[in-house]
């Protein structure tokens, strides 16, 4: 969401699911003043906003989104649909229907072997190149750039994979040629890792990926001054009645059916981005068969309340599951084959109003009141926030330990880390566990071993191992562990205790592993630190409780970038490079090597802070070889 | 601390910290107007990156925040050393998951809680003094 934030500084923290609506009602009536009908939230957006950066946000290929959109999306489809095209088949019939939409066609379980002909019909007369969908069970476990490697040498015709990305533990990408999966599937089974397991490889055609298809920028931006055209701004109302009749877009020769899940999905984003207080959106006369890319309307517009779903094609109440709970007030619904499904009126209000509790109005006409009682519940998270780092002094303290700490960490070897540890030190170390996974098959098996999950481990004497004491064996644990690079600039702390004898605090980050058997993986970690002060004003930690995870791709985008100037949420200040004439100093005062001396001089300016002279140098020197050397003294 | 005292220190920790989880989890789900009694009077709770302290905004949070349904994937504890606790029996809990605060998105989440033992001549309960909590947004 990252281009976003620079838009409307408050949407990161929505998209951690915490709104502040005022903001959105101070921008409305601010546009409402100008009184210019449907104009105001997207031309502010058109100006600021390239389509380049649209694409960006919602729709990269992040595996994430993949997860929830596309692959469930398949998966569900694959399993529930089934009985509908055999009982219903109404999407093989001649319906006069744009065949893009794709997911709905029911026609996508085509055998590879007889393809040819009817596999060309199967694929859609608009649009002749066929789309396959490669999945490798168990695929996640593997690098994509081995697996490719592997795959790529080993098939008869050389590909390219589009759109790589994992679910579960399933790793799928899209081919576009029949040859292509036919080849693929012949060297299923036919490879082993290195665990000796054979690959299994599975193809089926598909719809096209939706990111490589349909919506390009252009569209997006024809889309998006048509939705700006089609919004009444005082009534927070936007018409998408009969879009693909717009004749705008006809007069542009867009092609644009909401029935279509990149078109459904981009109108979502359009409404995410420009118009989240909406009240009202009319979606009748759209040839709608599902709901399913409608699904997260209820966090795109929290506020809907009406809703017109009329003149479309939903078959079976069943639809409505999709958007079930809804806070919806008005809903349209007449002139969808599933209003014949009832028996009687009763039963379709109250089939309906089974998904919609609070609905009000029904095709325009009024429900008996619902049962209400005085309970509404709160749905606003309070807003995520950066570091919480309590005053300026402590601040200070822990912001320079951790420069230190760091420093120290990410260092050739972590024996430095002997003096920050007291004597009688705790340190244990997690990895996320997923129900139904094998950690140590994960990308994080390297960790596992240390893994200690109470929730799993019930014997005593393995929490006991697991649970690394006193400070020479924390600094050799910690020494096994991969060799990093920390990134300060992401770093979020939170100070939850400071007292005179104590000093506890949280850190969240992203580091990248710099050795090892896969290339650069990025992680991200959080540690809870315990320290209590140290003889000669330092701290000595006393207790290092260590999580480790895989970082997102929207974090791996984020890390080690240039820093970019520090928002006032994330507080921690970038420690400038350390000046070469520093190093020098420390090298012809200290005898110590470049290495080290430039060692000493990034903790030395942690804890200066300030301008310095040689004479302050010398005087840092001497403590800082006492302090954080002593063990090659 | 001789060894056997730390072994002692590390079994009452990963029983407390057994049970505290249990029992966190289901208050906050299930029963959230007795969860402010987990907390100390001066305890603090930094959500986040709010900070909340002491037990009337503490409650107050609480009352505003969504009603929950957390799921524990993980948890860890270590006995928090005397010298940082000025003798008092004390214990690091770590605990990472899922939770689906009612209107919002799933989230995952890690969350870190100090907990205190109060020993009175009549009987002695454990109490969160310090509480942080921040969700950990990423795909699996």
């Amino acid at each position: 969401m990252e281009p976003h934030t620079q838009v409307r500084p408050h949407r990161s923290a929505e998209a951690d699911g915490c709104c502040k609506w005022t903001q959105h009602d101070d921008r409305f009536v601010g546009f409402a003043g100008k009184k210019r009908k449907g104009r105001g939230p997207f031309r502010a957006k058109m100006s600021t906003e390239g389509p380049h950066n649209y694409r960006k946000g919602g729709y990269g290929p992040n595996p994430r989104s993949r997860f929830e959109d596309e692959g469930g999306d398949i998966a569900m489809t694959d399993t529930y649909e089934l009985p509908y095209s055999r009982f219903a088949p109404y999407g093989r019939g001649g319906r006069r229907r744009d065949d893009r939409g794709g997911y709905m066609k029911g026609k996508r379980h085509v055998d590879l072997h007889s393809d040819g002909p009817s596999h060309k019909k199967a694929e859609g007369s608009d649009d002749s190149k066929p789309w396959f969908l490669v999945t490798i069970p168990h695929g996640k476990k593997y690098e994509q750039s081995w697996l490719i490697n592997v795959l790529q040498k080993a098939c008869s015709v050389p590909f390219t994979p589009i759109e790589y990305y994992c679910d579960h533990s399933r790793a799928h990408f899209y081919v576009d040629d029949a040859n292509t999966a036919r080849a693929l599937k012949r060297i299923s089974r036919t490879l082993t890792d290195s665990e000796n397991f054979k690959i299994t490889i599975l193809t089926r055609s598909c719809a096209p990926p939706v990111n490589s298809k349909e919506m390009k920028d252009t569209d997006v931006v024809h889309l998006k001054s048509c939705m700006q055209k089609r919004y009444d701004g005082s009534q927070l109302a936007l018409d998408m009645k009969s879009l693909h009749n717009d004749p705008d877009l006809l007069q542009n020769h867009v092609d644009m059916m909401l029935n279509r899940r990149s078109c459904m999905l981009a109108m979502l984003q359009i409404i995410e981005e420009n118009v989240p207080e909406l009240l009202s959106l009319d979606l009748s006369n759209n040839d709608l068969l599902k709901l399913d890319d409608l699904r997260s309307i209820s966090t795109k517009a929290p506020n809907l309340k009406i809703l017109n779903l009329s003149h479309n094609s939903l078959k079976t109440d069943r639809e409505l599951d999709k958007i079930k709970g809804l806070k919806i007030e008005q809903l349209w619904l007449e002139g969808n084959p599933l209003c014949q499904t009832f028996r009687d009126k009763t039963l379709y209000i109250s089939a309906v109003r089974e998904r919609f509790p609070k609905l009000l109005q029904l095709d325009g006409q009024e429900l008996v009141p619902p049962i209400n009682f005085d309970v509404e519940t709160p749905t606003l998270l309070p807003p995520t926030k950066g570091s919480y780092l309590q005053n300026d002094e402590i601040k200070g303290l822990v912001l320079r330990f951790l420069q230190q700490y760091f420093t120290c960490y990410d260092g050739e070897d972590r024996q430095g880390l002997l003096n920050v540890y007291h004597d009688e030190a705790c340190c244990s170390l997690c990895i996320p566990y997923f129900q139904g996974q094998n950690p140590s098959r994960s990308s994080l098996g390297e960790y596992f071993k240390d893994c200690r999950n109470l929730k799993k481990l019930k014997d005593p004497s393995i929490r006991h191992k697991l649970l690394k004491h006193k400070r020479l064996n924390i600094v050799g644990f910690l020494n096994e562990l991969p060799r990093t690079q920390h990134d300060l600039n992401s770093f979020v702390v939170d100070i939850t205790a400071a007292s005179n004898t104590q000093l506890c605090f949280v850190v969240n980050g992203i580091f990248k592993e710099v050795e090892g058997p896969s290339r650069d993986p990025v992680r991200a970690f959080s540690r809870v630190f315990i320290a209590v002060p140290s003889n000669d004003g330092g701290m000595l930690l006393v207790n290092d409780g260590i999580f480790i995870r895989n970082a997102t791709t929207e974090e791996i985008r984020k890390a080690f970038a240039t820093p970019a100037p520090t928002p006032s949420s994330s507080p921690v200040p970038v420690m400038a490079s350390v000046p070469q004439d520093m190093v020098q100093a420390f090298i012809q005062l200290s005898g110590m090597n470049a290495e080290w001396s430039q060692k000493a001089a990034t903790y030395t300016l942690c804890n200066v802070e300030c301008a310095f002279s040689a004479a302050t140098v010398k005087m840092y020197v001497d403590a800082c070889a006492r302090i954080f050397f002593t063990e090659y003294a | 601390m001789a060894s056997s005292d730390f072994r002692m220190d590390v079994d009452l920790a990963c029983r407390a910290a057994e049970e505290f989880v249990t029992l966190y989890y289901e208050t906050i789900d299930k029963r959230r107007r007795q969860l402010i009694k987990l907390y100390m009077d001066t305890a603090t709770l930094v959500w986040n990156g709010n900070a909340i302290s002491g037990q009337a905004p503490l409650i107050e949070f609480f009352e505003m925040l969504p009603s929950s349904e957390f799921q524990v994937n993980m948890f860890d504890c270590q006995p928090v050393h005397e010298q940082a606790t000025q003798g008092q029996k004390t214990v690091l809990v770590v605990a990472h998951g899922t939770v689906k605060f009612e209107g919002n998105k799933q989230h995952y989440f890690n969350q870190n809680f100090l907990l205190t033992l109060h020993a009175t001549p009549s009987n002695s309960v454990w109490k969160i003094a310090s509480d942080c909590f921040r969700f950990q947004d990423w795909a699996m």
